[in-house]
């Protein structure tokens, strides 16, 4: 009875930690992109996965700097336990006790002061700074491995070698180091594992262009999760567990069992020929190719390069391809989720990016800050094919249109279900009306909640008159009673799946959900509401500025607006690309570009400065809490 | 016997301001086995790492075949050491173990491999080339140690309580073995023990130390029958150590009783120690003896019987083949050889104080 209860409790153990790592496997080798359905057991993902340029080129740089930083640990990491090893017990605890401490403080304290010491010491972000980060962490587990060895260590089979002749050299390499090999061996596969594993580090510590697997993975997952990420992460599940594996079985030499002896000894020269012979072999290969790549690519891209800082999945792969083959200029790409990450890496100036896609407010308050180059337009003559009514729009945040030029723009505005509310929708006023009690989706971002009411209020969005923000916040109190919830991305679902009448949504999603469900019409309200405008901009400190203004210039054109339109969906403010849309509804379609006379009454977001915007947040507090 | 091969001179070594050996002298010959013997924490660790140069004394200085070797580091000593645990190397196997101060020497494959079956032989472990520490016996890895240190033809082999870790018989065995290898090698050894039986056993001579000072310096025959101070009298064997005070040269008082002895020149009605071993105390009938006794105890050791004998309120310590039951009454008769005047120290110093030269 015990022991029945014992092995089902196991069973739930296991299953809850292994649950979610079979759920990835078996996906990874599902045939559907959904992840709701079974069709079927296939491995295209791993091979689509292996055709991905960009993961084979982050596949690469994972091994390479996973390999140095955990060999030069290694050595390090073996140098200090030796040494720690030679001094009195009480300099020991002390020392160890520092060097457990960077393993136990929280990996983006540890990444965040790295970072700020490289741009203190004026490194440029990328290759040796991952590789300097790892080595970094990778140490204490090389000393913590290696350490219990050492002790264990009959002293005097060192002194015995200096005893038959031995230099100091000499009986270390011969004596003392294969009998802590095993320690050094598990700690260099714990550094290499460490290493494989890191991403809050590397990613803070990472330059323009270069990812490895877990910052890869993270940015592409941020996009949408693809079927190949499952493949992947289920590759580096494998190799993560495997490594583990040799780590924790790596034979311990000091086993008095007789009997086994042979066995071990047995073990322990397979494992010195893996060390000896297969790990500094496959160094070898890798550091050498590794080299060989990484010098090739430097050696074309240092003088002539862009570095983009853009928005993930806010470009088409294919524009960058034709820009570099058409200009012969090397585009070095990186990606950020939000203007708030995207801000203080270019204010640090630790990279210098060329190009830089922020949000309205955020290029005002770079503006603000001086952190822009003023654009020359001269140089960009494609600017003729962007819409006046944009550069107008524009002007909210970039008064003279001296720094940016618009990308993508898009509105918010109200979803309905046609099925379900049968009366004209023109005005933010519904979401108030008691018909559509419990029916009402709304946004649950601040900004965007406080617009909505102070739009309907007929005031502006970036109201920061406490009276007015009063009379808003009444308004969203009077209001909740109404709403079935306050959500971001389910708006597009619960829509979708006919789960509510009204919504609060971004017109890039309402695109999406009237092609799922045609019932669905969005409306931008005659009182106006958010336009946003995502824009090209140039960092004060970019290095290729021409080049910055030659790649903005190729965006601007009408057929490249075109194909980053159907890669992304977004609205263009390119008027000539919009005419190359193939078909008609969509290249007609309201949502995407609606007419100039129902912007009229829309503004831009601004940067209202950190005092209002904990107001914002205190009043929005005081809503939800109500 | 032949010159002296070390000379180890006013050698002083202390540790965080713990004196372990002070202006310690001493000489060891060709061809000598000589033993450090003393309590653990008497310095003769110390002193033969001094040897090897695993250590550096503070001061004084260590004379080798008539240089002066105090800087030389250990792989360039003409000295090899055994180690208490035995510190094979367990990833090698026997034959890498033996050939690795050979190979460090350049030595040819033929000669490495003659050396290795000599050295075998020699340790009669024939055979056991391929096998690797771990899977022998203690004796048996003790015995590769040896042989480790022995085909590079040291002048001298340090011994660190080579046998400190054997069972009891295993350690008789390698006693005869260590005499018979030191017999045929020709080599010095410096022996290090606390085994007073393994010292007196094997050694030409041995040295007794105790708290850094020697104490005494002697065959082992002289430092049984006539130690020189009381802790030499205790540390070698069971001993009674009574007090007592000369009534003149050959004549002693002790046990409320005179008796005759065979000391002179301690100065009449001095006071002083004399050491009686207990199987020089003859139990014989009451009329007989010197004084009388009773016996109190009895024990069955094996070799001969223990008892423990009443006389004059002292307790006296007698091992005798022969038993005499508890409560027999018994005279107690000791041959005049057999008692062994020490001088009484002054002041517990003086005790520790050593004997110079």
């Amino acid at each position: 009875m015990k022991n029945i209860a014992k092995k089902i409790y196991l069973t739930l153990i296991f299953l809850l930690l292994y649950a979610p790592i079979a759920t990835l496997i078996v996906l990874s080798f599902n045939n559907t992109k959904t992840r709701s359905k079974w069709g079927g057991f296939t491995g295209k993902w791993y091979l689509s996965l292996f055709h991905n340029q960009d993961i084979m080129n982050a596949l690469y740089t994972t091994l390479i700097i996973a390999l140095l930083s955990a060999l030069i640990a290694t050595v390090l990491g073996t140098a200090a336990a030796i040494g720690m090893q030679a001094m009195k017990s009480k300099i020991r605890t002390f020392l160890l006790g520092i060097t457990n401490i960077p393993m136990l403080n929280a990996d983006i304290v540890t990444g965040i002061s790295l970072m700020l010491l490289f741009i203190a010491w004026r490194f440029t972000l990328g290759f040796s700074t991952i590789l300097l980060a790892h080595i970094t962490f990778n140490i204490p587990y090389v000393i913590l491995s290696v350490l219990p060895k050492l002790k264990q260590t009959n002293k005097n089979i060192y002194e015995a070698a200096l005893d038959l002749g031995a230099s100091p050299v000499y009986a270390f390499y011969k004596v003392v180091f294969p009998d802590i090999l095993p320690g050094v061996f598990s700690g260099f596969l714990l550094a290499f594992t460490m290493s494989l594993d890191d991403f809050v580090i590397t990613h803070f510590t990472k330059g323009p262009g270069i990812d490895t697997l877990s910052t890869k993975i993270y940015s592409e997952v941020r996009k949408g999760i693809k079927p190949e990420m499952y493949a992947l992460s289920t590759i580096l599940f494998l190799t993560v567990l495997l490594l583990l594996i040799l780590v924790n079985f790596t034979p311990d030499t000091q086993k008095e069992d007789k009997k086994k002896s042979r066995k071990i000894t047995h073990i322990h020269k397979i494992s010195s020929l893996i060390f000896k012979k297969a790990v500094p072999a496959l160094m070898v290969i890798v550091i050498t190719a590794g080299g060989i790549f990484y010098h090739s690519r430097n050696q074309m891209s240092t003088q002539n390069q862009v570095i983009v800082y853009n928005w993930g999945e806010y470009l088409d792969p294919d524009a960058v391809s034709m820009f570099e083959k058409e200009t012969g200029i090397d585009v070095v790409y990186e990606e950020y989720e939000t203007n708030e990450i995207m801000y203080p890496k270019v204010q640090s100036g630790a990279i210098a990016y060329d190009v830089v896609c922020p949000s309205d407010y955020m290029v005002q308050r770079m503006i603000e800050n001086d952190l822009l180059a003023e654009i020359n337009y001269n140089n960009i003559p494609n600017l003729e094919y962007i819409g006046d009514i944009y550069m107008e729009q524009s002007k909210q945040f970039d008064p003279e249109n001296k720094y940016s030029i618009p990308y993508l723009w898009g509105t918010v505005g109200i979803l309905y279900n046609k099925s379900m509310v049968d009366e004209p929708v023109d005005s933010w006023g519904i979401l108030w009306d008691e018909k559509y009690e419990d029916n009402i989706l709304m946004q649950d971002s601040v900004r965007d909640a406080f617009g909505v009411a102070l739009k309907y209020l007929g005031y502006s969005l970036n109201s920061t008159d406490l009276d007015e923000l009063e009379a808003a916040k009444k308004l969203l109190i009077a209001q909740k009673p109404l709403v079935q919830a306050y959500v971001i991305d389910q708006v597009r679902d619960k829509m979708i799946g006919n789960e509510a009448a009204l919504g609060v949504i971004y017109s890039g999603e309402a695109l999406y959900c009237q092609m799922e469900n045609p019932d669905l019409e969005y409306v931008i309200p005659k009182e106006g509401s958010n336009l946003w405008i995502d824009s090209w901009v140039i960092p004060e400190n970019a290095r290729h500025k021409e080049n910055a203004e030659k790649f903005i210039n190729f965006l601007c054109r009408p057929d490249i607006a075109k194909m980053n339109f159907d890669y992304i969906t977004y609205s263009i403010p390119n008027t000539a690309g919009r005419e190359l849309i193939e078909d008609e509804s969509v290249r007609n379609s309201t949502i995407a570009f609606p007419d100039p006379s129902q912007l009229t009454n829309c503004e831009t977001f601004q940067f209202l400065g950190d005092e209002n915007d904990t107001l914002y947040n205190q009043l929005w507090r005081e809503v939800k809490s109500q | 016997m032949s010159n002296k091969l070390i000379d180890i001179q006013d050698i002083t070594k202390s540790y965080d301001g713990t004196i372990v050996l002070d202006k310690l002298n001493l000489y060891i010959r060709e061809n000598e086995f000589l033993t450090l013997l003393g309590p653990s924490g008497c310095g003769k660790t110390t002193l033969l790492r001094i040897l090897g140069g695993f250590e550096t004394p503070d001061s004084g200085n260590i004379i080798f075949d008539g240089k002066n070797i105090n800087q030389l580091p250990p792989n360039r000593r003409q000295l090899n050491t055994v180690f208490q645990k035995y510190a094979l190397f367990s990833h090698m196997s026997i034959a890498e173990n033996i050939a690795f101060g050979l190979k460090i020497k350049k030595k040819s494959k033929a000669y490495i491999q003659d050396k290795i079956r000599y050295a075998l032989k020699l340790v009669n472990l024939e055979g056991y080339e391929e096998r690797f520490a771990d899977s022998l016996s203690g004796g048996q890895q003790q015995r590769i140690a040896i042989a480790r240190a022995i085909v590079n033809e040291p002048k001298v082999l340090l011994l660190d309580e080579p046998l400190g870790a054997l069972d009891l018989k295993l350690r008789q065995d390698m006693q005869y073995e260590l005499i018979r290898l030191k017999n045929e090698l020709g080599i010095t050894f410096i022996y290090v023990t606390h085994d007073q039986e393994e010292a007196l056993t094997m050694s030409d001579t041995i040295v007794v130390m105790n708290q850094g000072y020697i104490q005494q310096i002697g065959t082992p025959e002289d430092i049984y029958n006539e130690p020189q101070n009381a802790f030499v009298a205790d540390f070698i064997g069971d001993s009674n150590i009574l007090p007592a005070t000369m009534v003149q040269d050959k004549v002693v008082k002790m046990l409320g009783s005179v008796w005759k002895c065979v000391d002179v020149g301690f100065g009449r009605g001095t006071p002083v120690d004399a050491v009686i071993r207990p199987e020089d105390i003859d139990l014989v009938k009451p009329e007989e003896g010197t004084i009388e006794g009773v016996v109190t105890h009895l024990i069955f050791k094996g070799v001969h019987y223990e008892m423990e004998v009443l006389a004059n309120n002292y307790e006296l310590l007698v091992h005798s083949t022969d038993m005499v039951p508890v409560g027999t009454e018994v005279g107690i008769k000791v041959d005049p050889f057999d008692i062994q005047i020490m001088k009484k120290p002054e002041s517990e110093d003086e005790e520790a104080v050593g004997i110079e030269e």
